[in-house]
């Protein structure tokens, strides 16, 4: 589904990504770890085409298409989606209708027909009530004055409504008391399925005791380093990514 | 030398014109009005206009339209269904409309009114109770030239006068609609307004622009309220390309008075719109908002004068710009505490979007604090669209223009949602969507 070869990325002429290789398949989850400033949001920002980084070489290829030369509503379209570490607030604009705006520019850019506004409540409805999002939280303003915890759902809510095919979820766990992160792993292990790929990005291991991975990937200074399983996650926990960097250097 | 390259000469049309016209006016032939006219014309001759090189117009060359050859605007006789897309409040609004700055009596309704409140076209308050027009005409901006022309001929407009206590609670409409002719014709409404005192009224102002022509409206409102007297004032301005609009408002704010307004200009190829307001006595309270979306050519240009004289008052400007492709807006917001007005809180805030290259925005806060126990804040900004608020909603499938004119919306809405009135407020959104380019496919996900 998704594969990243020699994958190069400067910001401001500053290297952040030095040759990242990484292939995920359809119905699988990896974790990609690494310490804060190892290009774990980098990798993240550059697959869903936020502007400001540069490419200097290598290739992504997503269901077969060049992700680098599509538009970040391109790739959402394609089935991308990004839960963002940092949900921006938009003050003035409706969480309920920012959704059913995105859904159906989704849609749209498909050849879809739009969703009617029952059939869009009731699915709504439907998804809020898995992830934990409370029917107030629908109307208020995007994000606008929302906990760290409400964001997080919300990004989680979005996820669910969208249903793409690769999700990927930039330091979910990041801001998150044990409970809500154990409601939003529910919430995503709910979404996990043969068709679709996760690629959860962390700091730490907790949330990979919730979230399972089949994959682990050190990340550090801008390349994997080693590629395991779950025990990975767990070498970590004990040793730190200090090895990692001492290999590196 | 200095003085005379402020202001130049009026064009010689505007003496012919004022010879012609008054005896055309209402109440003509009263000696006191008659007099309060000609002391106006020669006061506005004298003072002339300004140019570029007088400070508050540094921004906008308003001789370039208001010099050129004009006629008065001729009365005209619009349709119901080529005003109602206009109106604001509900079925139970009292409504004055104008068309070419004539009062169009067939479509206005102020009947039913509660005791003690007036609400009159200028000409006929003029008929019966001139003495009281020329009092409240005569004197008002000396110093300011269009005021003086306005003053020398002002036709029609509206006289409101609520007596202590009455209080109206639908709101009250005066709806312009300012058609653009093939010689370009001006209008001089003047609003004379006075509240009793704890008068309560909520008054929507409304400006259209239609046709292709040029028009210059030059309006006046002269704005009174008793002590502890409570207005609330929404203005929507949707002009066309050749619409020159200059609007003055003068607000005298007693003891504990207090007025809520609320501007928002979407259109005209000129526009410049001043508020002076003067606290008056303890405890009153002045909330100006505003919004302005210059696009094209369209120049928007906004003047604020707040004058704390009493003590324990209040005032926040909140005013914001959008401004696209080679258009301009100007804001000039001054704050002035006089000696003695202790513990006057005052802010202001100047948030401009600026999405284009060859756009222009300029901004020019300032303070004069003559007293020493103030609570004064001022600031401005200006910037391009959230580079990361854009990428969150285009990695949700939102393409680019869409993405940006969500943006715009939700700025604007900012002080769209602090219009008293729902149904204008829904007008102004509606007007905000077809200003930009994803506006109808925002507006197709029933954003309104």
């Amino acid at each position: 589904m998704l594969r990243i070869e020699g994958l190069r990325v400067a910001v401001e002429g500053k290297r952040i990504l030095d040759g990242v290789d990484l292939e995920i398949a359809a119905g699988e989850t990896h974790a990609v770890m690494g310490p804060n400033g190892s290009g774990k949001s980098t990798l993240a920002h550059v697959l869903a085409g936020r502007e400001g980084y540069e490419v200097e070489d290598g290739r992504i290829t997503f269901m077969g298409e060049d992700l680098l030369a599509m538009e970040p509503e391109e790739r959402a379209a394609a089935g991308l989606f990004l839960a963002m570490q940092y949900p921006v607030e938009i003050p003035g604009v409706s969480n309920m209708y920012f959704l059913r705006q995105a859904m159906n520019a989704v849609r749209k850019a498909r050849g879809e027909p739009e969703i009617a506004a029952g059939a869009f409540m009731k699915m709504l409805r439907e998804k809020a009530k898995l992830v934990g999002v409370p029917e107030e939280l629908l109307r208020r303003d995007l994000n606008t004055d929302f906990s760290g915890g409400e964001k997080k759902r919300n990004e989680i809510l979005q996820l669910a409504m969208l249903e793409p095919r690769l999700a990927i979820l930039d330091e979910t766990d990041s801001g998150l008391d044990i409970d809500a992160l154990k409601a939003v792993a529910g919430a995503v292990n709910g979404l996990r399925t043969p068709e679709r790929a996760f690629l959860v990005i962390t700091h730490y291991q907790r949330l990979l005791e919730y979230i399972v991975p089949d994959r682990v990937h050190v990340m550090v200074r801008g390349r994997i380093r080693r590629s395991g399983g779950r025990e990975l996650a767990l070498e970590l926990e004990q040793r730190g990514y200090e090895q990692f960097a001492a290999e590196a250097a | 030398m200095a003085a005379a390259r402020r202001m130049i000469e009026p064009a010689p049309f505007y003496g012919e014109l004022f010879a012609r016209e008054r005896a055309r006016l209402p109440g003509h032939g009263r000696s006191e009005l008659e007099r309060v006219r000609e002391e106006a014309f020669a006061r506005f001759v004298a003072l002339g206009l300004p140019t570029q090189k007088a400070e508050v117009w540094k921004y906008s060359p308003i001789a370039r339209f208001a010099n050129r050859e004009m006629v008065v605007a001729e009365a005209a006789v619009p349709r119901l269904e080529d005003v109602s897309a206009w109106f604001g409040g509900g079925p139970a609004t009292r409504r004055l409309i104008f068309a070419n700055g004539h009062l169009v009596p067939a479509l206005s309704h102020v009947g039913g009114l509660p005791e003690g409140m007036r609400v009159t076209g200028l000409a006929r308050a003029i008929e019966e109770w001139p003495e009281k027009v020329a009092e409240a005409l005569a004197g008002c901006d000396p110093e300011r030239s269009f005021t003086q022309l306005n003053t020398a001929l002002a036709r029609s407009g509206a006289w409101i006068e609520i007596a202590d206590g009455v209080r109206l609670d639908e709101p009250l409409q005066l709806l312009f609609v300012h058609e653009g002719g093939e010689s370009a014709a001006m209008t001089h409404p003047r609003i004379l307004l006075r509240l009793g005192r704890c008068a309560r009224l909520h008054l929507i102002e409304t400006h259209a622009g239609t046709g292709d022509g040029h028009c210059f409206v030059n309006l006046v409102c002269q704005m009174a309220l008793a002590p502890e007297a409570e207005l609330t004032l929404d203005r929507l301005e949707l002009g066309a390309a050749g619409t020159t609009l200059l609007s003055r408002t003068l607000v005298e704010l007693a003891a504990g008075a207090r007025i809520r307004q609320t501007a928002v200009a979407l259109g005209g190829g000129f526009l410049r719109n001043e508020t002076e307001v003067r606290l008056g006595g303890r405890g009153g309270e002045a909330i100006l908002n505003g919004l302005c979306m210059p696009r094209g050519e369209e120049h928007a240009d906004t003047l604020v004068r707040i004058h704390h004289e009493a003590e324990d008052c209040h005032s926040d400007q909140f005013f914001k710009g959008v401004v696209e492709d080679r258009a301009r807006a100007v804001f000039a917001g001054k704050i002035i505490v006089h000696r003695g007005a202790q513990k006057t809180n005052a802010y202001q805030a100047n948030d401009n979007l600026l999405l284009s290259d060859r756009a222009e925005v300029d901004s020019k806060p300032e303070l004069e604090i003559y007293a020493d126990d103030v609570k004064c804040s001022h600031g401005a900004t200006c910037g391009d669209l959230d580079e990361g608020a854009l990428f969150y909603l285009r990695a949700r499938g939102l393409p680019r223009e869409v993405a940006a004119s969500l943006l715009v919306y939700a700025f604007a809405n900012e002080v769209i949602e602090r219009m008293a009135d729902e149904k204008l407020r829904a007008l102004t959104r509606r007007a905000v969507l077809d200003r930009v380019p994803g506006g109808a496919a925002l507006e197709a996900e029933g954003l309104l």
